[in-house]
């Protein structure tokens, strides 16, 4: 059963919120389930030290969930707040739309980013991206979410100049959001239920940027991976490396010294332990047209690079390349980075300045996920 | 300033079994399962030094190897192996949490054991005892028995890691919850 009710929000804006099971006689009841805790709410910083004793922060300024401000964000939304979106490991929580409002609102993302949220969060839940060990590894990694459709500009999503760090944009928040669910839903702590030795930046807001599609000669990464439209792509990074390249002057080259740059020992695709690991590069635009003038098939721009992101079964350590060896991962006396061409995943960001490249390195035995992002389902009355 | 109630951000669950589960009891007759992985050489020695020995308490010793690869159709390989490694066995041992990746699914592994009711120790260098103890009370079983051995325990040589397993044998039992009448004046 359905019963439509109208925000406790004071703006006069908002849209009538539904609740599943509110009861016969209509829906005049609380249906925030979450506990309630009483404290200071005007004051930015007192509430944020209150919070970070409660092991809910990341250290930065937060926003106080307010019963208000959470049913503000959930009425600009289609989505009732009760609805398991997923759980998430290790803890298990249930991550509930709600938890998400108030995580998402205690970040400063705006209630429209609701929807590329839940499909982020539905493709991390996805037991093939492995949170489980992404969450409780020693690594840093961390998942990075790239945003592909018309969302991008809706939402502000950083695709161009400075779009993994830096750009001018409120979309930061969105990955923050992210970032505080898997504190307080999923349960990641460092020293607590991560045992991650240095940690990461990207851990505090992520990374998540768009691809830009206008520039890119390619088919958008998530469409090529079979979801038209606004999608969500989350990938088990590591952290972002930069390849400069002043001296290449034909695409091959720019590739060859990308895929170079890409193959080193201590990175986790070449780990015995994982028995895979897929590998994102991004391409500035203007790059990218050079190459796609040259070698237009992204197969073979990817093989490219998987044939030079790899290392001479010499240049390991003897015991590396036994194992190595041991699980037949040594071809043609060669080590890969990636077991396989499609592998590598092939993004167009990045200002217009050129020279540099960006490879993520992933963490190894995790799938990347794409999602549909789509709005929640009409509202009654 | 000025109070109000703000909402709990947390989804972390509450239901907690604090009970190690059953004991292993008198050895003899049973089969005891060691969980090994493919990272660790240490463990793979602890384990094959305890195995002889719990063989000379009259019980038999099956191993697994476990991989790190849990997704995919590698992943449900792996995962059906387990449930066949479940299968055969009375008492599990599983090890080595002696990463963060490690550790989460060693405990992940033994919560699957502990949940079919068999004995279960899960076996943990000591640097991440408290990342297992934690894991497994997100998992909601903070009573899952664990065996702490010291580190770095990788780094040795073969002669060091047989001593760390003699020395940790009559700890382990005890963990595991062996009746030990007996047993005590078998081991090595």
């Amino acid at each position: 059963m359905s019963r439509a009710i109208r925000s406790a929000s004071s703006a006069s804006s908002d849209k009538v919120v539904n609740l599943r099971d509110c009861g016969p006689e209509g829906c005049d009841i609380d249906w925030l389930s979450s506990e309630r805790h009483e404290t200071e709410i005007d004051d930015v910083m007192e509430f944020t030290r209150y919070a970070l004793d409660r092991g809910w922060g990341d250290g930065l300024p937060l926003i106080p969930p307010t019963e208000a401000r959470v049913r503000q964000f959930l009425s600009k939304n289609n989505r009732y707040a009760d609805e398991v979106i997923c759980t998430l490991p290790p803890a298990d929580g249930e991550c509930t739309v709600e938890k998400i409002a108030i995580n998402a609102v205690m970040a400063g993302a705006r209630p429209e980013s609701l929807p590329l949220i839940i499909a982020a969060l539905e493709g991390m839940a996805d037991p093939n991206f492995e949170l489980f060990g992404q969450n409780t590894t020693t690594a840093p990694v961390f998942p990075l979410v790239l945003v592909n459709g018309p969302i991008r500009n809706k939402l502000d999503i950083p695709y161009r100049h400075g779009c993994l760090g830096g750009a001018r944009t409120d979309a930061t928040a969105i990955g923050r959001a992210i970032r505080l669910i898997i504190r307080n839903v999923a349960g990641q702590e460092a020293n607590v239920t991560s045992q991650t030795t240095f940690g990461s930046p990207g851990r505090i807001s992520g990374i998540l940027f768009g691809e830009w599609e206008e520039r890119s000669p390619w088919a958008p990464l998530a469409e090529r991976r079979g979801v038209k439209g606004d999608a969500a792509t989350v990938y088990g990074t590591m952290g972002t490396m930069n390849v400069l390249d002043t001296t290449s002057q034909d695409p091959r080259e720019f590739l060859e010294m990308t895929g170079k740059s890409l193959g080193y020992i201590g990175a986790n695709g070449f780990s015995p332990a994982m028995p895979f690991a897929e590998t994102m590069v991004a391409i500035n635009p203007v790059w990218a047209e050079l190459i796609h003038a040259q070698i237009p098939a992204m197969e073979d721009v990817q093989e490219i690079l998987w044939q030079f992101a790899s290392v001479d079964a010499d240049y390991l350590t003897p015991k590396h390349r036994q194992q190595l060896e041991a699980q037949e991962r040594i071809i043609g006396g060669r080590a890969y980075l990636s077991v396989e061409p499609k592998d590598i995943l092939v993004v167009v960001c990045g200002g217009t300045g050129g020279l540099h490249a960006t490879g993520f390195h992933s963490f190894g035995s995790c799938l990347t996920q794409t999602r549909a992002i789509v709005p929640g389902p009409e509202l009654e009355g | 300033m000025a109070l109000g109630n703000i909402l709990d951000p947390t989804a972390l669950r509450s239901d907690d079994i604090t009970s190690p589960g059953p004991d292993a009891g008198i050895l003899a007759g049973k089969t005891v399962g060691f969980r090994l992985d493919e990272i660790w050489r240490a463990w793979d020695w602890m384990a094959e030094y305890w195995a002889d020995e719990f063989r000379a308490l009259g019980a038999e010793v099956v191993f697994w190897r476990s991989h790190q690869g849990r997704t995919g159709a590698e992943g449900e390989r792996v995962a059906a192996q387990l449930d066949q490694f479940l299968d055969s066995i009375d008492i599990a041992v599983v090890g080595l949490a002696n990463c963060g990746s490690c550790t989460g699914w060693t405990v992940r592994d033994a919560l699957c054991a502990a949940e079919r009711g068999l004995p279960t120790t899960a076996v943990c260098t000591e640097v991440f005892l408290e990342l297992a103890q934690n894991l497994a009370k997100r998992g909601g079983r903070s009573g899952l028995r664990m065996h702490v051995l010291p580190y770095p325990l990788n780094e040795k040589q073969r002669e060091e890691v047989d001593q760390v397993a003699r020395d940790h044998f009559i700890g382990l039992m005890e963990t595991m919850g062996v009746a030990l009448e007996g047993a005590r004046e078998a081991v090595r």
